[in-house]
């Protein structure tokens, strides 16, 4: 019996350029260690991601993505990221209608969370991966 | 609430005058023989009819990009008919000005593919009754028709009609149907999309899927001809886009506000496809999110163009 | 497409865990790919000489340079393509230092990123197009928020160089914390007579500085080169236009009553160290003194876990004071780590140990007070023991917390603050001047505690680099706004309503949508928002994005593993 191969998932992540690919940067800079799955697409708000990218990706074969933007309220174009929040909160309850609710995460991360950035990332990418080589 | 008892003749009578104007014109049902159909009626009203048992395609389509500023137009039509004009306004393909549109208690229809038979969208139907529009066409247990005006266009359309307005009966609502959450899986949508034949007749057909050039012509989801050579030079691999789950769930999420689940895209399918079980299962799930109703009213926002600042807390991770 | 791909290892920061041989080799066999070259610093300048020789010999029309992340050297590599008559939007930019050979350590799968992340850049900028920068005016005036110390320096140099000022403070008076100070180190005079009252004299003379005392920032809007300031003034509401902006809102001082332990507030003999200086009666004869360092900083439990970098001297400038004054006294200092950081402070913690005052290296669990002293309890960090010491009087260094006022300014002027609620520079180390929001800049302690001399440096350079800025009385803004097709846009209006900035008009004979481009603030909501993608964002076209994805999830296709 040869013993499976462990899968590993890959992430696609659209990161807004003000907030959360800031983080990512400093997370770079601080030496910090996530998943080479997770793989970022910077964006210039998070309200730029059209759910259609979201639903392309997990068709073509992301085992996972997530849409990361400033918090509530501090949205560098003012309001994009409450549109964002309506956008992707839906896009996640169709996802949850196919049974893939677990694909699609949404994150606020400021520019001054990198630890924040690198849990969230890790989190998702572990629980995709655990459900990936359950079966 | 005040209304007014029309018979048949009395609304003919009052549809026919208005018709007298050449720039008038009524949109409804005709009978002919077996069949009964949508028409726009000009001059005389001849085959009208307020009921029609089959549903072969939502009314709304036919007035989609109407801007037409000298033509007044009654629209007789079912709920979810009147409700994707509804949603058609909002979205500015419709000019309302000079239109007066009026819902007819709806019974629910069978698909002209399968007459006699209830139809998926009918059993599970939100808003059958004709309280949607400028004016609604009710009626009460015994069957007589009512007109129920609901806007200032409706009032001015009932008082056309001769006789005085009185209290209004009660109606025999039907109890409303649970709302279970429509859930099913990508295996099973996919299977069932095994027959599609990407004939996009689904979209054609559909009255709120107004775009005049769908994303879908272009090269950004289904590239082809050069788009797709130029893709395969670019990666040195051939791997054909993934079409129908793409388009339908991608068509889903673009209608999932607006959609009235009327299940015309399901008429308009040749393979046959049960369309409508996913897109009004999901639609309803995304509009009562935002407690949204499409089509419910034209004061009512599409919830993706405006938000609350304290709203969805649970949605982020 | 003639796309030329650069792969820096940036010395060892790169190289260490990603093959760029194997990179570079990988991508050579691309169609579209004439270059694919592999080089130690591609930002040095043989660096830039091989991607200018290489776009000249083989005529490329797109340049991919895979280094560190796209803010960095971004002009750099931008002019680099201008000087070689390329447009700079054929420019792509792949960060695989920050976000794939610092993040991973195993060469293998760190590599495998790094191809994924180039061929997502490579496929993407397949679909660049040529962009033209847009030139904006810029109105040469700066709005200054903050009379403190960092402020007024800010404030002198702007205006000494010509610069119309408007400077707000939301005091009565201009000086913030510096002026309060009666001793200030090491000169040994009042804040007031010795820093503020020359700066503040010469900025009145100054015929191009407008001073607002009692006034707020209540509105803030606009862009680079032109931003709208809503002030309310002791006179009325007032708005004022400046090019750009200086926050420079100082710091909160740490409220020790956040450690009830220390029963600050409820005893007058337990003082800060600015009370003390302030205290007008004197002390008692042959006091007992316990100087408490790190009061608000280094402490987790009241969530301000940095140095404050003021506090040492503070308690040493107390504690030096007192051994003057009284010779006798028993002064003890309660130190975590002793930081006496500034040109000469060291020489002065000395002296300080000379005139005979204790320093205690510990944690101080408690004060209690009696009627007859002040009981402290804490532990000695150096033997490990806990101790219980009687004192009359127990002075507090506290440390720098953010400004109360942090939250609302970030949120007006859209800058980001950083964990401890203070500024975000937008680099640390290459950019600590900037916020992430062009032509507004931060200066003192509002992004992090700093001692005088640093604030005033810090006002200058702040004010320097945005005077570079105003200057020139033009800017370059990037292209990146949206542009509606108009032979497929529906007119529904759903942009319109969306758009923030409201840049989105409709067109009503046409019955179209169209953008007012010196408005679009480029976020690409409309986008998104469009289902036909009518209107879309340039530079962030959807069939960038959409094969950018592609890119990186190739050949793994969900649907065909159902």
């Amino acid at each position: 019996m040869t013993e499976e191969k462990e899968k590993n998932p890959e992430i696609v992540g659209f990161a807004c350029s003000f907030c959360t690919f800031k983080a990512s940067e400093m997370a770079g800079s601080l030496r910090m260690k996530y998943p080479d799955g997770i793989k970022l697409i910077q964006v210039p708000c998070s309200s730029r991601v059209d759910p259609a990218f979201v639903i392309k990706a997990i068709l073509d074969g992301a085992d996972g993505a997530f849409v990361a933007g400033c918090h509530p309220g501090d949205c560098h174009f003012i309001k994009g990221n409450y549109f964002t929040r309506r956008k992707i909160a839906a896009l996640k309850e169709m996802f949850d209608a196919f049974s893939m609710k677990d694909k699609l995460r949404l994150f606020w991360v400021s520019a001054a969370e990198a630890r924040r950035f690198v849990e969230k990332v890790t989190a998702m990418y572990g629980d995709i991966k655990e459900k990936k080589n359950a079966g | 609430m005040l209304g007014k008892m029309i018979g048949k003749v009395a609304l003919e009578r009052t549809l026919g005058k208005f018709l007298e104007d050449d720039s008038h014109l009524v949109l409804g049902f005709e009978e002919k023989g077996k069949e009964v159909g949508h028409r726009i009626f000009k001059n005389d009203l001849k085959g009208f009819t307020l009921v029609n048992p089959f549903f072969s395609a939502n009314g709304a389509l036919y007035l989609r990009r109407l801007f037409s500023k000298g033509a007044e137009i009654i629209l007789m039509l079912r709920p979810c008919e009147i409700r994707a004009y509804h949603e058609l306004v909002k979205l500015n393909q419709i000019e309302a000005e000079k239109i007066v549109a009026v819902s007819i208690d709806c019974a629910g229809a069978s698909s002209l593919k399968d007459p006699g038979k209830p139809r998926t969208a009918c059993q599970s139907c939100r808003e059958k009754r004709g309280v949607i529009g400028d004016a609604g066409i009710r009626f009460d247990a015994k069957g007589v028709p009512w007109l129920l005006p609901y806007t200032e266009k409706g009032e001015e359309f009932t008082r056309l009609i001769e006789g005085e307005a009185e209290e209004i009966p009660p109606f025999p609502d039907k109890e409303e149907r649970g709302t279970e959450k429509f859930s099913t899986n990508m295996e099973a949508f996919s299977e069932e999309l095994a027959h599609c034949i990407m004939c996009r007749n689904c979209k054609a057909m559909c009255p709120v899927c107004y775009c005049i050039d769908c994303v879908f012509n272009g090269d950004e989801y289904l590239p082809k001809g050069d788009a797709l050579l130029n893709k395969v030079f670019r990666s040195g691999s051939l791997e054909m886009p993934q079409g129908k789950e793409l388009f339908h769930m991608i068509r889903m999420f673009h209608v999932s506000q607006v959609c009235v689940g009327c299940g015309a895209c399901e008429e308009a399918c040749p393979q046959g496809i049960p369309l409508t079980k996913y897109f009004k299962g999901v639609s309803e799930r995304l509009q009562s999110m935002f407690s949204y109703m499409s089509g419910r009213s034209l004061e009512e926002e599409i919830p993706y163009l405006s938000f609350q600042e304290d709203e969805l807390k649970d949605a982020e991770d | 497409m003639r796309t030329g791909i650069f792969i820096c290892h940036c010395g060892h920061n790169i190289k260490h865990t990603v093959d760029v041989k194997k990179v570079s080799r990988f991508f050579k066999d691309f169609p579209t790919v004439v270059v694919s070259e592999d080089y130690p610093f591609v930002c040095s300048e043989p660096g830039q000489d091989m991607i200018e020789e290489a776009i000249k010999k083989h005529g490329l029309d797109r340049v991919l340079i895979a280094s560190c992340t796209p803010s960095l050297h971004g002009e750099l590599f931008k002019d680099l393509l201008k000087k070689s008559n390329l447009n700079p939007f054929l420019l792509r930019r792949v960060g695989i230092r920050e976000h794939c050979s610092w993040v991973g350590d195993d060469p293998g799968p760190n590599t495998e990123k790094a191809i994924k992340l180039i061929k997502a850049g490579l496929y993407a900028s397949a679909h660049y197009v040529p962009l033209e920068e847009k030139k904006v005016d810029v109105v040469k005036s700066a709005l200054i928020i903050g009379g403190g110390v960092s402020g007024l320096s800010a404030a002198l140099f702007l205006s000494r160089m010509g610069m119309k000022v408007y400077l707000v403070e939301k005091a009565d008076h201009l000086g913030g914390h510096v002026g309060a100070l009666k001793n200030i180190w090491p000169a040994r005079e009042d804040g007031k007579s010795a820093v503020i009252d020359p700066m503040v004299s010469e900025l009145g003379i100054m015929e191009n500085v407008e001073i607002f005392t009692s006034t707020t920032l209540s509105a803030f809007e606009g862009f680079f080169g032109n931003y709208q300031a809503t002030l309310n003034t002791p006179g009325g509401v007032k708005t004022v236009v400046a090019g750009g902006v200086i926050v420079a809102v100082g710091f909160s001082p740490f409220d020790p009553r956040l450690k009830p332990e220390l029963n600050y507030g409820r005893d007058d003999r337990i003082m800060t160290t600015l009370e003390f200086e302030e205290r007008k009666e004197g002390l008692s004869k042959d006091p007992r003194v316990a100087i408490l360092h790190c009061v608000g900083s280094r402490d987790e439990q009241v969530n301000k876990p940095y140095c404050s970098r003021v506090c040492c001297i503070n308690a040493l400038r107390a504690a030096n004071a007192i051994k003057v004054r009284h010779p006798d006294a028993y002064v003890e200092s309660f130190y975590m780590d002793m930081r006496a950081h500034p040109k000469g402070g060291e020489e002065f913690f000395e002296e300080t140990q000379e005139l005979g005052v204790l320093f205690t290296r510990s944690n101080i669990g408690e004060i209690i007070p009696s009627s007859g002293g002040l009981l402290l309890r804490g532990e000695d960090t150096l033997l490990g023991e806990t101790f219980e010491r009687e004192f009359d009087y127990a002075v507090l260094s506290t440390g720098m917390s953010s400004p109360e006022d942090s939250k609302l300014i970030s949120s007006l002027l859209k800058v980001t603050l950083d964990k401890d609620k203070f500024f975000l520079e937008a680099h640390i180390k290459l950019r600590p001047f900037d916020t992430a929001v062009k032509g507004i800049f931060i200066a003192g302690t509002c992004s992090g505690p700093k001692d005088m001399e640093e604030s005033i440096n810090h006002g200058r350079a702040s004010a320097l680099k945005l005077f570079g800025f105003l200057n020139l009385g033009y800017a370059f803004v990037d292209p990146f706004i949206s542009w509606v097709d108009p032979k497929r846009c529906s007119g529904c209006r759903m942009c319109e309503q969306a758009c923030v900035a409201k840049a989105i008009k409709y067109d009503e004979q046409k019955r179209i949508a169209h953008v007012e481009e010196a408005a679009c603030m480029g976020c690409g909501l409309c986008n998104a928002t469009c289902p036909s993608s009518s209107i879309s964002l340039k530079g962030h076209m959807d069939s960038a994005i959409d094969d950018e994805i592609g890119a990186m999830i190739e050949g793994q296709s969900l649907v065909a593993s159902l």
